[in-house]
């Protein structure tokens, strides 16, 4: 074989074999910061998120029927913000698609979700590795999320208000 | 509806269907090439064209990945996808270069061919991955078996201390023949006390982290928690004293240590079993006569009365040369002449490699190790289960010991031991082993992904 050809060959293989580490690392990479730029996208496209820190209970429209309308952060990084409780449900995760993204080692990518069943919150975790907790109880099988009841997951607290 | 069931069946519909088994088929396809690659290229540069032996060296090893994949898909669909592509590249380019140097020892008149026994072991090792994978359902089954495994390790280790079956090659006492097959039973034993260390951890760790008076600052742990320290020390020594294999005694010793540290999370355990890892390593330099020699071929290899002694730092020296000799980019596979070292198949695969490679290949080995020793760690980080931790940790562990001691000791960083190159070395016992800990990686990440219930990689 030519020397040139010898040449391309070797050096063809060693950009091969670094093009083999390159995709096993983009894996990696996908696994540990994808879902996250996912996320802010996301994130800036839920609708109903308010961030008005201290505004808790300042919309005293329907409070008369003691129905949660509202999810607020009570402790943890997003402090402050409130999600309106439109929908039947709403998913809590580290996952771009969650209602609620709580960017946190000790979350899940699905980590657990409220359903809104006969006229009810319950909060489902969904086998979270780190568990959620409802009032300091490890939760389970679903349970009924009262008013102002703490909800912990990983360091991210809140609550359901009216 | 009863609330309950309709919770549980909107769980259901947002799980992730996991893509990880399929990636991993990319990946493997992808090491395969690269396997194909190598053994071409070889072909090419040494015999001018490709034959037949391209297609024997390079599809069993890959048939048998393949075997293993299928399997995968079968009896662990939530695994680690990076693991299996990663060790099959390893041992693929691992059979290329002992390929080569065949190539130049038939060239040279020599007879020893170590290339065709090492695509059988690693078929045998595969295929016993393959049943480790099937029949170990998880760890659970392992946790029953704690003390057997601390038997078998003690007794796989003795082995070859045993008359007429135990038989000692180039000074070291760690081999058993029979019928002509020499086998490394301590290989296998590591395996056993990664079992018996996580066990035994798992339920000493509380009054190892936590019982103990504080002096000066510092927890001391009680004598009695002092005590397996001691023992597995003692230990260290005795495969020092007693089979002459340095690297041996650091790999279970620092293999311990490290899974102590693990369990307690106390610097104490480490810095107290560095300590005396140091103290016996002096000690041994003074006493034993091969270790002093070791020492003497470590600091000052080049020395001619050390260069010329038998046994002494002639094969460091032709190492160092050999990777110099390689430069930056490398000889190309098949280029260079990594026959001039004495065991270029085995303990000095790596000084092999570096020279046909270069330092950009030798980097991307280096890189590969790293990829699967931080993959193997991660599933200790994601499981639930204690001992499933830290045998993770202990297996992630092993293997990169044994690369820091072995390619450590042709680069001039430690003295030079006899531990194998995983995966990469020419050598039955070790990819036996190091098979079986893929396997075991395997299991444990496909059991730490079923209770997370969901799946990382998308």
């Amino acid at each position: 074989m030519s020397e040139l050809a010898l040449f391309l060959v070797r050096t063809g293989f060693l950009v091969l074999l670094w093009i083999f580490i390159f995709s096993i690392i983009s894996v990696i990479r996908a696994d540990l910061f994808g879902q996250k730029v996912v996320s802010r996208v996301a994130q800036a496209n839920v609708p109903a998120v308010f961030s008005s820190p201290g505004a808790a209970g300042a919309t005293p429209t329907q409070q008369l029927d003691q129905k949660a309308t509202k999810l607020v952060v009570t402790g943890g990084d997003k402090v402050g913000t409130e999600i309106a409780l439109s929908g039947r449900q709403l998913s809590i995760g580290r996952a771009g698609d969650s209602d609620l993204i709580v960017d946190d080692e000790y979350a899940s990518t699905h980590h657990a979700k409220l359903v809104f069943i006969n006229g009810e919150w319950l909060i489902q975790d969904l086998d979270s590795t780190n568990g959620t907790f409802l009032e300091g109880q490890k939760v389970s099988t679903p349970q009924t999320v009262s008013m102002n009841a703490a909800v912990r997951i990983g360091q991210t607290t809140f609550e359901l208000r009216a | 509806m009863n609330p309950l069931t309709e919770a549980l069946q909107i769980s259901k519909l947002i799980k992730v269907v996991p893509r990880s088994r399929n990636l991993e088929a990319l990946l493997l396809f992808f090491a395969a090439g690269l396997n194909a690659f190598e053994i071409a290229q070889i072909q090419l540069s040494i015999l001018e064209k490709i034959t037949t032996d391209l297609f024997t060296y390079w599809f069993p090893p890959i048939a048998f990945a393949f075997v293993l994949h299928l399997i995968l898909r079968r009896r662990a669909s939530e695994a680690d996808p990076l693991i299996l592509p990663i060790a099959v590249a390893l041992n693929g380019l691992g059979i290329a270069m002992i390929y080569r140097l065949d190539l130049a020892s038939i060239a040279s008149g020599g007879a020893e061919l170590f290339a065709v026994r090492q695509v059988m072991w690693t078929a045998l090792a595969m295929a016993i991955a393959a049943i480790v994978i099937s029949f170990v359902p998880s760890q659970l089954f392992l946790r029953r078996y704690v003390y057997v495994s601390m038997a078998v390790g003690i007794a796989l280790l003795l082995l070859p201390l045993v008359p007429f079956i135990g038989t000692t090659i180039n000074g070291a006492t760690l081999w058993i023949s029979f019928f002509g097959v020499t086998f490394q039973p301590g290989e296998i034993a590591k395996i056993a006390l990664i079992i018996f260390f996580a066990g035994y951890l798992v339920n000493r760790k509380d009054s190892l982290a936590v019982v103990g008076r504080k002096i000066l600052g510092v927890r001391i742990p009680r004598g009695r928690e002092l005590g397996p320290i001691l023992v597995i020390w003692l230990a260290s020594i005795g495969v020092l004293v007693l089979q002459r294999d340095l690297g041996t005694s650091i790999l279970y010793f620092g293999l311990f240590l490290v899974m102590i540290y693990v369990a307690t999370g106390r610097a104490f355990y480490a810095g107290i079993g560095v300590a005396m890892l140091i103290t016996g390593g002096l000690v041994a330099s003074r006493v034993l006569d091969y270790v002093s020699r070791r020492f003497d071929s470590w600091l000052n290899p080049f020395d001619q009365e050390n260069y010329d002694a038998v046994g002494g730092s002639y094969q460091i020296v032709q190492g160092i040369f050999g990777m110099a000799n390689g430069g930056l980019f490398g000889t190309g596979l098949g280029g260079g002449v990594p026959q001039l070292v004495p065991l270029a198949e085995s303990d000095f695969i790596i000084s092999s490699l570096a020279e046909e490679l270069g330092l950009i290949g030798f980097f991307a080995i280096l890189a590969l190790y790293f990829l699967l020793v931080a993959r193997g760690l991660k599933v200790g980080f994601r499981h639930n289960d204690e001992f499933a931790k830290l045998m993770a940790v202990g297996f992630a562990f092993v293997i990169a010991l044994q690369v820091f001691v072995v390619i450590g000791g042709v680069t001039r960083i430690l003295p030079l031991t006899g531990l194998t190159t995983p995966l990469l070395a020419a050598g039955g016992s070790s990819l036996l082993a190091n098979w079986i800990i893929i396997a075991m990686l395997l299991r444990l990440s496909d059991s730490a992904a079923d209770r997370q219930a969901e799946v990382s990689i998308r």
